[in-house]
């Protein structure tokens, strides 16, 4: 599990290297929209991850805000506009210069931002927006499956103490009650316990073959 | 011997008040907050702590953590006994200090054994 999340982690870090490269950029910021509503750096070239970890960005603001409301590319000429990533985008932002946002569009919504500049402001984006847009539905793509195996790394712990918590005090109940602690039962009630024991007893088998020894697909 | 257990499931703490107390010939104390298992720790220094992972506040991890940092109780034995057994979290449990690892379910008539087989190394044992 943590291995699949570190190569998307990784491909998602590939995929920003190579639009910032390609657009012959200085920076180029992916960001997505966290459970919150707040959009999250997850991958970037040009700048250090750690000091963009901490930087939450809502999408109402200024320019992101036409970006991720309206689907729509926008070029940025002050960084102010940038809202929290303004602070570190002003020392690549030249007054002859833009930032592009682009959105990442999925299926039905917008995603996240690709964050990519600084270009000349006389410089065309318009014309190469379908390479934009292809770059933005793969980082989807990836950003989507990264999200999946977050949320599994998290809801397959959690569904495995939720199953073996309640079998606890079945299985110790019936335990209890079979080895003696409260003296003899007749061999009916006995015979029901141990039916009831070995069901306890499958089930967590289940838990284990199902959940505990589970990889994901290579 | 004085046990510690560290558990918030109300039925599981019956279990394990009856099976430490008749079987293991245990005082037990009961709670589920991490401030009051490293308080109490600190107090009455029980013989052993039987700890579980999922706890509301801190976790099991959080409150082992903080108990092997502070040389007033560093010594005393921590078991985890907790429904989250997979690899990593026994991985985890060993290396920052358990003794053992024990999973949910467990079957309360062995309970004891189990516990004795961990704490032999350290030359102690509860039940006797």
């Amino acid at each position: 599990m943590e291995n699949a999340q570190l190569s998307f982690e990784h491909i998602l870090n590939a995929t920003v290297r190579m639009l910032r490269t390609t657009w012959k950029a200085k920076v180029c910021l992916f960001l997505q929209l966290a459970d919150n509503g707040e959009l999250r750096v997850r991958a970037s070239d040009g700048l250090s991850l750690d000091e963009l970890s901490t930087i939450a960005v809502q999408p109402s603001e200024g320019a992101i805000a036409q970006c991720f409301s309206n689907d729509k590319i926008v070029e940025v000429n002050s960084p102010d506009a940038l809202g929290p990533l303004a602070k570190l985008v002003k020392t690549h932002l030249k007054k002859d210069q833009k930032f592009v946002l682009s959105p990442v569009s999925g299926e039905t919504r917008v995603l996240g931002i690709l964050c990519l500049g600084p270009f000349a402001k006389k410089e065309k984006i318009y014309p190469r927006e379908s390479e934009l847009r292809s770059a933005g539905a793969l980082c989807a793509v990836l950003s989507a499956h990264w999200r999946l195996y977050e949320w599994m790394s998290g809801f397959v712990p959690q569904l495995n103490h939720e199953l073996r918590t309640p079998l606890t005090a079945v299985q110790g109940s019936i335990g209890m009650v079979l080895g003696g602690m409260f003296g003899q039962v007749g061999s009916d009630v006995k015979e029901m316990l141990e039916m009831a024991q070995k069901g306890c007893e499958r089930t967590v088998r289940a838990i284990e073959d199902y959940i505990n020894n589970q990889n994901p697909p290579k | 011997m004085n046990v510690l257990v560290a558990e918030d499931d109300p039925d599981i703490q019956v279990i394990l008040k009856m099976v430490l107390t008749r079987l293991g010939k245990c005082e037990v104390s009961i709670t589920y907050q991490g401030d009051e298992v490293v308080s109490q720790a600190k107090m009455h220094r029980p013989g052993l702590i039987l700890l579980d992972v999922m706890l509301p506040e801190m976790s099991g991890f959080e409150i082992c953590r903080a108990l092997k940092s502070d040389p007033e109780t560093r010594s005393i034995p921590i078991i985890f006994l907790t429904a989250r057994a997979m690899p990593v979290d026994i991985k985890e449990a060993l290396a920052i200090g358990a003794v053992g690892y024990l999973a949910k379910p467990f079957d309360p008539m062995t309970l004891v054994t189990q516990i004795n087989e961990i704490l032999a190394p350290l030359g102690t044992s509860i039940g006797v």
